[in-house]
């Protein structure tokens, strides 16, 4: 996993978030977290979800972008 | 707000008595064949959607599905479906099998309101949600048995939590305390965002704290009394409580206690999460397959540090798969959609027979009315509108006679056919909309649509020289359906 699967930040822009054991301590699966544009995944899941190729285009994030800011905390100053 | 009572039955009262937890619910769902264990190993994506979506299919009868045996979780357990179908509804108010959407639509008005709440106050140590308590080193991906919901969603979410938040401004008002169901994405161990708009009550709360630089902390509950969860859902009064009215619609009292950080809690639920607002911080979010069945975008939304956890032992996760309805969604909020509205028809109107807002959260609705005039019936359209929940859901609205089941599509469709001229229908532009009906012009703006579906009356002369054809109907009919499906289904009666 060294991309972001959504907006393609680079690998230092990642973080491991949580790694999932079985009742035996053996490894299942680690959920990763991007620092960039904050999309949580798990590195089992469906291509469609985790692959920047498989998803679909829409649903890409360009975190430089402006995005909807819910009750802009700016309102209040 | 409340309407006229009628005395619970007996079985209606024991089961109020019986069920104080979710715990007890799906005990009892259990007993009644209305719950299932899948006991098969199964990943986090993409089976639980899978069987959440196949087990939601059959919106009358479908089970609740408890996951014991998730890769990664070892000794997690999750439920879904747990509001999954009006049988399971049906047999938390006490009625079996069976039970029509119509009945249980009666007997929710009949239990409606907030006059009489039973609520029974103990001390946090008796409390089972406080049986473990942790306050540092939180991990909300170890606590819970976390996993996408729908496959473009932007992250794991909670989507059953009920949130309890109190006006910072007036914190001591018992009443101004809210809970409600807001959607929770997690960020981090510790953090997570939760949306809220400006229209909701937590909305209000956040731009208090942020307004007056005060802190705002909220508790939010997981694995709750069922009834709780259809309230947290409901639009009520702000200044009402839904602790109130969820208590008196079981008939029985709701045990609370207080969390570590001052709220009202269910003194049973499987966890609180006791968090604080990031006063001015804004996250991305999103996206989130939501109930009209697409998926709400990408925003910036508040954000909270978890400050304290408490949970039972062993805790259940209690999720809810929603999307593309039919889901549990649309069965866990329909009725309690459809009752306020109805009740602050009849306050005016008398004449409204029943309301049904089941769809997608009221986006469509049919009221069921008896003309009192010519025209009548698209005034009363014009009042729902205006009812608190109307103003931002009521998009399109049929309005139907008193001798139409508005919970029949059946009869619904009849009353298009035969009673609906072209002319008698309204689009009223660009009024408010929830922003995220994708039919909307723009986001938080739409078009009204009012079918008239009534019959006609003096003045007007249409239709004036035809009979309607009157089969039986009535409790006699009703009753011999149930025998017919009995026997259908092999049952001796």
């Amino acid at each position: 996993m060294s991309t972001c699967p959504r907006c393609q930040a680079a690998e230092e822009k990642i973080r491991v978030e949580h790694k999932g054991l079985n009742a035996q301590g053996e490894l299942v699966w680690t959920i990763f977290h991007c620092n960039a544009c904050e999309f949580t995944w798990r590195d089992s899941e469906p291509a469609i979800s985790i692959d920047y190729d498989t998803r679909e285009a829409f649903f890409r994030v360009d975190p430089e972008k402006p995005y909807p800011v819910i009750m802009p905390p700016a309102q209040y100053k | 707000m409340s309407t006229d009572k009628k005395p619970l039955s007996a079985t209606a009262r024991a089961v109020g008595e019986r069920i104080g937890s979710l715990r007890d619910f799906i005990e009892f769902l259990e007993e009644n064949g209305q719950c299932i264990t899948w006991t098969n190993e199964i990943m986090p994506e993409p089976d639980v959607r899978n069987i959440a979506v196949a087990a939601g299919r059959d919106s009358m009868n479908g089970p609740a599905v408890i996951f014991n045996n998730i890769a990664g979780y070892p000794g997690k357990k999750l439920v879904l479906g747990v509001h999954g179908s009006f049988t399971n509804l049906a047999l938390l108010l006490g009625h079996p099998k069976g039970t029509t959407i119509k009945e249980l639509f009666y007997d929710i008005i009949s239990r409606w309101g907030d006059d009489k709440p039973l609520l029974d106050f103990i001390e946090p140590e008796a409390a089972p949600v406080n049986e473990n308590r942790l306050t540092d080193n939180f991990n909300l991906y170890d606590l819970l048995p976390l996993y996408r919901i729908n496959e473009y969603d932007g992250g794991f979410y909670i989507g059953k939590a009920n949130v309890v938040s109190r006006d910072p401004r007036d914190p001591d008002n018992f009443g101004k305390q809210n809970v409600g169901i807001y959607r929770i994405q997690v960020q981090a161990p510790g953090e997570f965002t939760l949306l809220s708009i400006p229209a909701h009550d937590m909305g209000r709360h956040i731009m208090a704290a942020e307004q007056e630089g005060v802190p705002l902390k909220i508790s939010v509950m997981l694995g709750n009394h069922p009834a709780m969860c259809m309230f947290a859902a409901t639009p009520v009064g702000y200044e009402e409580s839904e602790f109130a009215y969820a208590s008196q619609m079981m008939g029985s009292p709701l045990r609370l206690t207080k969390s570590g950080n001052g709220m009202d809690i269910l003194a049973d639920s499987e966890m609180i999460i006791e968090a604080e607002l990031m006063n001015g911080v804004r996250t991305f979010e999103g996206p989130f397959g939501e109930f009209p069945g697409s998926y709400s975008g990408v925003r910036k939304i508040p954000r909270f540090k978890v400050t304290a956890i408490s949970h039972r032992n062993d805790p259940i996760f209690e999720n809810i798969y929603i999307g593309r309805g039919w889901t549990e969604h649309d069965t866990l909020i329909g009725l309690n959609t459809s009752a306020p509205i109805y009740a602050q028809l009849i306050k005016d109107f008398p004449e409204v027979v029943a309301v049904n807002a089941l769809y997608q959260h009221g986006l469509t609705g049919v009221i069921s009315v008896k003309n009192r005039f010519a025209g009548f019936a698209k005034s009363v359209a014009m009042r729902a509108l205006g009812t608190p929940h109307g103003t931002m859901y009521l998009k399109n609205l049929i309005m139907v006679d008193d001798d139409v089941d508005p919970f029949d599509l059946n009869e619904v469709m009849w009353a298009l056919s035969t009673r609906t001229r072209a002319d008698d229908t309204i689009v009223i532009p660009n009024m408010p909309l929830i922003p995220i009906d994708p039919g909307a012009e723009v986001a938080g703006k739409g078009h009204r649509l009012i079918i008239d579906a009534t019959s006609f009356m003096p003045p007007d002369k249409l239709g004036s020289d035809s009979k309607i054809v009157t089969p039986p109907a009535g409790p006699e009919i009703d009753e011999i359906a149930k025998v017919i499906q009995l026997l259908q289904n092999g049952v001796n009666s």
